[in-house]
């Protein structure tokens, strides 16, 4: 059974907003189908970069959709925002690396609890992590 | 979401604070300054910290808790997290958040027993 196509987008402008962000992303999981732990990991990655967008650029944008290809079910997200933008990307994703006086386990975490991860960056005109992942049926 | 969500009360001497199933980053900030405070009012042997509500521990969350913790050992006391969900335990271990020398226990009871034990045993000594 295919589920209703799911989409949306949220302003990421307020810290409280990152908690918006989980429920939003927790909402449209568990409505694809998505069993617990998964949800969970989506919820955890979604966590990490509304986090960054808030942290770093200070405002963006959180959008959602649901993938679907042949019976396969999935769920995109996408957080856009016109902040500084990240220099180095491959140093980005290295484990402990972090400009921000974190623990540099953000991006690197988050592109372990999901199929898919990828950074469009440039500096002065922001950045675009793209995430996907597949319901196991 | 209010600091009020966070409770911290004292069971003989040590402090219990239940977590919020989806608490926001100042909240989490203002856990650590209320365990601290009570740690002293209270002269506290530890903390105990119930997270079975919890449904998302992201990093800044496990380095929040990773820091209260050092901060209550530098005080003399232990911390204890209970009631990890098993989803929330299979997401950290893949991210890979170290909660570094915390101590946890699968119920509250079993962590009172802990608290209540020396950290390092030493013999026959007793209190």
């Amino acid at each position: 059974m295919i589920p209703v196509p799911s989409s949306g987008e949220l302003a990421i402008r307020a810290e409280n907003d990152i908690v918006v962000a989980r429920r939003a992303v927790r909402d449209a999981a568990t409505q694809l189908g998505f069993g617990a732990t998964d949800v969970t990991r989506l919820v955890t990655a979604a966590s990490e970069l509304a986090r960054n967008v808030f942290k770093y650029a200070g405002r963006g944008v959180m959008r959602w959709n649901s993938m679907q290809a042949e019976t396969r079910i999935g769920l995109e997200l996408q957080f856009v925002d016109d902040g500084p933008g990240i220099a180095d990307v491959n140093r980005a994703m290295e484990e402990g690396y972090s400009t921000g006086g974190g623990l540099g386990l953000g991006l690197p975490g988050a592109r372990r609890l999901v199929d898919e991860l990828a950074i469009h960056s440039a500096v002065g005109e922001g950045t675009t992590v793209t995430l996907k992942k597949w319901r196991r049926n | 979401m209010n600091h009020a969500a966070i409770s911290v009360i004292k069971v003989k001497d040590t402090l219990m604070v239940t977590m919020p199933s989806d608490p926001d980053d100042s909240t989490i900030a203002a856990l650590q300054e209320r365990v601290l405070e009570s740690m002293e009012r209270h002269a506290a042997k530890g903390l105990i910290l119930d997270i079975s509500a919890v449904e998302t521990l992201d990093s800044y969350f496990a380095r929040t808790v990773t820091e209260t913790a050092q901060m209550v050992l530098l005080m003399g006391g232990r911390t204890i997290i209970v009631g990890m969900r098993p989803a929330v335990a299979m997401t950290a271990t893949q991210m890979g958040l170290k909660l570094n020398r915390i101590e946890t226990a699968l119920s509250v009871d079993r962590a009172l027993e802990i608290v209540d034990t020396p950290p390092k045993p030493s013999g026959n000594h007793r209190q």
